[in-house]
């Protein structure tokens, strides 16, 4: 072959066959030292080529760099933003390191609202949300809802491709199909157009909405959501005269009076309140505030007000009224008043405007009409209330769902577009919404999921979800967080924003959209306001400002509706694990234990046990409860403290069309929902004389006499722990940090934000339902909860308990192959390679905080994407014990971090996923060895105890005893 | 070897030496070998799925593994005492027993010896709590009472099959020396370690087997007290007792006892062996099974008045033991083990067959249902009321039960056709003396 010889790689294979037997070549340059190979060289690598006398180093350097530019590239979807040379990309990215999370402040709706959040990304994949403590709904926390959209957002069964009728479809089939219809429309001034959507706060989204509507002025826009707050607005409407929504001050409230509802998990400024509160008892200079919960079923306020008064629904307007009437807020004095009036009614007038009387989304208008006047009387606006203008605006001339069903019965509807929720499944039952919606000729809906609704409409697309598309988000108090994408689209999808945006003919570009609407609003000065916005994850100064308002003089209270005395009352709320049943395919929520039943992977309807000794039940007997000649089978759950007579129904579950994890779990209390009567309803219970098994995770919740929950009079202290401590094993040395925990009983109100927290840091499994029944759960912290007194009105408590790290660990002398040790820290360190599985640790712990991989939890169904998983702790195999670590990955990353600025670590540098996750830092992680850092402070308080503390295990978690008012000073 | 000795030792070599052993033989093997092969169907699901196929859970982390573990220890352990004692007190008795004892003893360890192993998370990791020099430099926690089994349980299948087999090796030279088959003849031979019957070997041979004998005393308590401290060691209140160790020795030493006379009693039916194990071995060893039920109610009385002098908790879990949701464990265990072998004070039923096989398998199942208290009832009450749990086994746990017994039947059954189950020796040995005398 002659050296001119036009190169190709057949011919040169061709040779080295033809070779006398097979040629070894010793380096690939002895192999590249043919002419032949130099010029392919030249001409396929030409950079390699001229680097041809490449030294290690530079091979290693130039590895790296490809190896590192190849992740970057992989995190590019392509077919969004820039196409910028990689190379470039890589070195103009301030503050990026690869291996090292990256923040995105982001907002995320719940009903509407936002509530910011800060999302840790790893390499472009969002693994951990956190709250934002720039948002006023958040200051850092997190409810469960917001931590688990983590998994959400990995969820395999969310939607990826249009629907028609159920096919699969092509994107350019979509456009095909929608280019036609929307320019008829156009034509027809959107005559026939309905269009049906949940009520929101964003700004984008109703300047689209007002685009949309210019575009078709005939449309009909319809607003539902399943937890609706109508009857509040009826009462605002009645009494002010205009649309209001209201923002309480907790840490001004001196006695706060709640009548239904969960004033800390289903109002929209939840996690802020339970802030407040708690900010509000830690004031020292001030008696403590009073809390009262008027209520039917147990809540979370309830558990933790000082007082509970539990009445049945049809009960709390005569009981309103006649507290109404004893503060002279314009109703006429009942005949005969609940025997706790007076007595409150006296300390709301003791705090005047330091009262605060809130009625929960469930009440009649009437009560919260009542609640307003009292709250007008006593002056409270102003102090612990203000009003604001609504932040979820009503769009002009929208209507109900009722009024879309009547549209569609009276066949005016033909064309039906329903962005975003699943009303198919969460609207009231009698409507028979599904059907309705299969008899409209060009149905089309925009969701998340192929669920119930997808089913019903002729046409579905799928939606982006929040963490991956542009937008924004008002919180409770009107301030704006803008949403941005926290990862490329993981799958081919739309936002409602640019679902709206291609209907009123503008660009499908999310971004492009937001930054619309608020380049309108800020004008000048648009690109520094934009770019901090997002950096912050808040818009400065855009909560809403309070506005002057009038309580109508001659407003008079409805006259009080004879009381009925038949049937049950039937009040339906929003679930704690799955809300409306929109999170029912998400497993850390299905498996998390609500937090007073401790019910998992299902709902119950919740009895009081006067209603179960009468109709003779237990827990897990199934009821057949009509409401309104709708009949459905569910199984009762007795609940201390529920109202007798009354039944309680979360909503949510049920469902058929959620995916692979939520299907068939629960029972549909939709079902039985009354449109007119959507919150509070009578029905019937009969025995159904079935079982039906509930999951539970607690099965024992007296206390027994033990000393597990310390209560203590304000300013009292608790018997303190002796020092002496005999032991025939030396004290542990510890020369810098010593790791430990208090967590303050008096602060937790058992809202499960910190075990899902712990679940998403600490890639902990789920396990399914069959297994969380065999008592297999994987939780690495657990809260307990617990009942004293009275089964009819018990006081309830909570108590977080993750590993103790003792410092005479008892799991520690057990283990065979020494797979659990003592850290230089004071950690109990699990060593999972080492771990053989005898599980003797767990025996000898008193407390029961480790967890056992019976099986291979990590390669089930319910196992999420590998995508979610934190890179920074390890998955745990089959047959290893596991349990809290106290975050030790927190604290290796914080550590550092110090080391390379060279500094000691700070207290409060090192946050456990627990405590930054709690709204109410009840949980306070520090260096014990540091007497000024705020866990020692806390350890030295005189509510200070170790749980067990006589087993002298020493326990690093240390309790602090929860504060009551007794009884008789009340 | 006289011609005398030569006759009276026959049947029992015959019985080994036989081409052909009866039906019944087969059906029990069948019977056994079918339990094996649930045995392995249970070990195979076990190794391939996690401890996840039994009722496991937190708190119950240990159910049937530790439960069946404690009990075929017990029966290994209370087979070898009785054994090892005949033999250094040179009683008559140990002619008749002593070999099967033996044999009962090694095939109780075995199957003992499955459950520490498969109960494991990662059962192939279980080298680990061996104290090797391993490359990561890290040993074993000898604080760890499991640490302790380890060496417990290695150190017990060391002396119980060295007992047993020690106590063979006269009887397999005979065996050799008897056998037609070249096969057979050879096995024997290897078997038998070049046993001539020299005077020199049988002097050795009484050394070692004594010495091993002893061995087997201190080993007992040990052994039953390790298993004792896997419980009485943690820090649950039930079985955080000091008591727990002489519990699990003199309860595990009538369920050793009971064991070895039920296969006395269905060995002489079935073998036809009333001559070499008469009517009053029969009755001594009934005498001893009942002595040992009586210690065994002695130890329930004192636990029961320990807990009640116990303070609150210990109290509390004691008697929700014996009166909780588990307290049928707890009177079944009693009444199998301690108020059904009082039939033994009659003359009559420690001689009858049907008796002994009952009696001896009510305190087998006894003490069966006492561990089974133990292990889960103790745990029912705990410190905190927020992890009280039930156990319920599942088939695979209940499966592999079984087939543990089935192996051990099997291995009895191989061993009742291959080799003497009666001392060949030791039975001249006897004969000689009595036409001495």
């Amino acid at each position: 072959m002659s050296e001119d010889a036009p190169f190709d790689l057949d011919a040169l294979a061709a040779r080295l066959a033809a070779e006398d037997g097979p040629r070894l070549w010793r380096s690939l340059e002895e192999l590249a030292d043919r002419p032949e190979l130099r010029r392919l060289m030249e001409a396929e690598f030409p950079d390699v080529f001229e680097a041809s006398s490449v030294d290690r180093r530079t091979l290693l350097r130039l590895m790296s760099a490809s190896l590192a530019l190849g992740g970057l590239a992989a995190c590019n979807g392509g077919d969004a933003g820039s196409h910028a040379p990689l190379l470039s990309q890589s070195r103009n990215m301030p503050g990026y390191t690869p291996g090292v999370p990256v923040t995105i402040a982001t907002s995320l709706p719940l009903n509407g609202f936002g509530r910011g959040v800060l999302v840790k990304s790893q390499e472009g994949r969002p693994i951990k949300i956190e709250g934002n403590p720039l948002h006023p709904a958040s200051l850092g926390a997190t409810d469960v809802f917001a931590q688990a959209e983590i998994l959400s957002l990995y969820d395999p069964d969310r939607s990826d491709t249009p629907l028609q009728d159920g096919s699969p479809r092509r994107w350019e089939e979509l456009t095909r199909f929608i280019r036609p219809v929307r320019n008829e429309l156009v034509v027809g001034e959107g005559r026939g157009l309905h269009i049906l959507m949940a009520p929101t706060s964003s700004p984008t989204l109703h300047r689209l909405i007002s685009y949309t509507r210019e575009l078709f002025p005939h449309a009909q826009w319809h607003v539902f959501t399943p937890i609706d707050d109508d009857a509040r607005r009826a009462a605002v409407l009645d009494g002010f005269g205009r649309d209001l929504d209201f923002v309480y001050d907790l840490t001004q409230a001196d006695t706060i009076v709640t009548l239904g509802g969960d004033l800390f998990a289903e109002e929209p400024g939840h996690l802020r309140y339970a802030a407040d509160y708690q900010k509000r008892r830690r004031m020292r200079d001030r008696e403590l505030p009073r809390l009262f919960a008027i209520e039917t079923r147990p809540s979370l306020v309830g558990a933790r007000a000082d007082e509970r008064i539990v009445l049945r629904p049809r009960d709390v307007d005569a009981f309103v009224r006649g507290l109404a009437a004893s503060l002279e807020a314009g109703v006429a004095p009942a005949p005969d008043v609940h025997p706790s009036v007076p007595r409150l009614a006296e300390l709301l007038r003791r705090a005047g405007p330091r009262c605060l009387v809130v009625a929960g989304r469930e009440m009649p208008s009437e009560v919260h009409a009542l609640a307003l006047a009292i709250n007008t009387r006593l002056g409270a606006f102003g102090t612990t209330i203000r009003a604001i203008e609504p932040v979820r605006p009503i769009i002009d001339g929208a209507q109900t769902l009722h009024d879309l069903a009547k549209a569609i019965e009276a066949d005016q509807v033909s064309h039906l577009l329903v962005l975003g929720g699943n009303p198919a499944y969460t609207a009231p039952a009698d409507l028979d919404l599904p059907s309705l919606i299969r008899r409209v000729p060009h149905s089309l809906h925009l969701g998340q999921h192929r669920d119930e609704t997808a089913s019903v409409c002729r046409w579905h697309v799928p939606e982006t979800h929040p963490l991956e598309s542009w937008g924004d988000l008002r919180a409770f108090d009107g301030t704006v967080g803008l949403r941005q994408p926290a990862t490329m689209p993981l799958k081919p999808a739309l936002s409602a924003e640019e679902f709206l945006g291609l209907m009123a003919g503008q660009t499908v570009d999310g971004q492009g959209l937001v930054q619309a609407t608020w380049r309108e609003v800020w004008g000048e000065g648009f690109e520094a306001r934009w770019a901090r916005s997002l950096e912050d994850g808040v818009v400065d100064g855009s909560a809403l400002p309070s506005i002057d308002i009038a309580w109508r003089s001659d407003w008079r209270p409805e006259p009080a509706a004879p009381v009925s005395s038949g049937g049950i009352d039937v009040v339906f709320a929003p679930d704690p694990s799955v809300w409306d049943g929109s999170y029912a395919n998400n497993g850390w929520l299905q498996e998390l234990p609500k937090p007073l039943t401790k019910q998992v992977w299902g709902n119950a309807a919740l009895i009081a046990p006067e209603t179960a000794d009468i109709f003779g039940i237990s827990s897990g007997d199934a009821i057949d409860l009509t409401v309104e000649g709708r009949v459905i089978r569910a199984p009762v759950w007795v609940m201390p403290g529920h109202a007798p007579a009354a039944v309680t129904l979360t909503l949510g579950y049920g469902r058929q069309q959620a995916g692979r994890i939520g299907n068939q779990i629960g029972f549909d209390a939709y079902a039985v929902r009354p449109s007119r009567r959507p919150w509070i309803a009578t029905g019937e219970i009969k025995v159904a004389g079935q079982r039906i098994p509930l999951i539970s995770t607690q099965h024992h919740h007296a206390l027994q006499g033990r000393d597990i929950i310390r209560v203590v009079a304000p300013g009292q202290d608790t018997p303190q722990d002796s020092d002496d401590r005999p032991s025939l094993y030396p004290e542990w040395p510890y020369e810098e940090h010593a790791w430990g925990m208090a967590i303050d009983l008096d602060a937790c109100i058992g809202c499960n934000a910190c075990v899902i927290a712990c679940q998403a840091e600490n890639n902990i499994a789920v396990v399914g339902p069959e297994e969380v029944a065999k008592g297999r759960e994987m939780h690495w912290l657990r809260v307990d909860r617990y009942h004293s007194g009275e089964p009819a009105d018990p006081s309830t408590y909570f108590q977080p308990v993750p590993c103790m790290h003792c410092e005479k660990a008892p799991c520690e002398v057990v283990c065979p192959v020494n797979a659990t040790v003592h850290s230089s820290e004071g950690l109990n360190d699990m060593v999972y390679n080492r771990c053989i599985g005898t599980r003797t640790c767990s025996n000898n712990c008193p407390y029961k905080v480790r967890r056992f991989n019976f099986l291979d939890y990590q390669g089930t169904d319910y196992t999420p994407s590998a995508d979610a998983m934190n890179p920074q702790v390890t998955v745990r195999d089959r047959g290893v014990m596991e349990k809290c670590t106290y975050c030790v990955q927190r604290i290796g990353a914080a550590r550092a971090g110090a080391r390379v600025e060279d500094r000691r670590l700070r207290d409060g540098e090192v946050m456990t996923a627990c405590q930054q996750a709690c709204p109410t830092q009840a949980i306070v992680f520090g260096d014990v060895n540091d007497p000024d850092s705020a866990v020692s402070r806390l350890k030295k308080d005189r509510r200070s105890y170790a749980l067990l503390g006589d087993l002298n295990t020493q326990p690093r978690t240390t309790y602090l005893a929860r504060i009551e008012i007794p009884a008789e000073e009340g | 070897m006289s011609s005398v000795a030569q006759s009276s030792t026959s049947p029992v070599a015959d019985v080994a030496l036989s081409r052909r052993f009866g039906s019944m033989w087969w059906i029990a093997l069948l019977a056994s070998g079918a339990l094996v092969l649930l045995l392995g169907y249970t070990l195979i699901s076990v190794a391939l799925l996690g401890v996840g196929v039994w009722g496991v859970n937190i708190p119950f982390v240990w159910g049937f593994d530790l439960i069946n573990y404690a009990w075929w220890i017990g029966i290994a352990n209370g087979a070898s005492l009785f054994a090892a004692i005949l033999v250094l007190r040179r009683h008559d008795l140990r002619t008749s027993v002593n070999r099967f004892a033996e044999g009962v003893a090694f095939f109780a360890v075995i199957c003992a010896g499955i459950f520490p192993i498969v109960h494991l998370g990662r059962p192939w990791l279980f080298y680990w709590t061996f104290p090797y020099p391993a490359t990561f430099q890290v040993w074993p926690q000898f604080r760890s009472t499991l640490t302790w089994d380890f060496w417990a349980i290695s150190t017990h299948v060391v002396v119980t099959s060295l007992l047993w087999y020690v106590g063979l090796i006269p009887d397999l030279a005979t065996l050799r020396d008897r056998a037609r088959r070249r096969t057979v003849k050879r096995i024997y031979g290897i078997l038998a370690l070049g046993w001539r019957g020299s005077v020199i070997h049988w002097a050795y041979h009484q050394r070692a087997y004594r010495l091993v004998a002893i061995l087997v005393l201190p080993l007992i308590l040990v052994m039953q007290s390790t298993v004792a401290f896997e419980f009485a060691v943690t820090l649950v209140p039930d079985w955080h007792e000091t008591r727990q160790p002489l519990h699990f020795v003199a309860t595990g030493l009538a369920q050793g006892l009971s064991i070895v006379l039920l296969v006395a009693m269905l060995l002489r039916w079935g073998l036809r062996l009333g001559r070499y194990i008469d009517e009053e071995d029969i009755d001594l060893l009934g005498r001893l099974v009942l002595a040992s039920a009586l210690v065994s109610g002695y130890l329930y009385l004192d636990e029961f008045i320990s807990a009640l002098l116990a303070d609150g908790l210990t109290r509390e879990a004691t008697i929700s033991r014996m009166t909780g949701s588990e307290a049928g464990l707890y009177w079944t265990a009693i009444v199998y083990s301690v108020v059904i072998p009082q039939l033994f004070w009659m003359k009559a039923a420690r001689q009858s067959t049907v008796a002994g096989v009952f009696v001896g398998f009510s305190i087998g199942v006894g003490i069966w249902f006492d561990r089974f208290s133990i292990i889960v009832g103790g745990l029912q009450t705990d410190y905190l009321p927020s992890i009280e749990r039930t156990y319920s086994p599942t088939l695979v746990e209940t499966g592999l039960f079984l087939g543990t017994i089935g192996l051990f039947t099997a291995l009895l059954l191989l061993f009742v056709r291959f080799l003497p189950v009666v001392s060949m020796f030791e039975t001249r040995h006897d004969e000689h003396q009595e036409k001495s005398s």
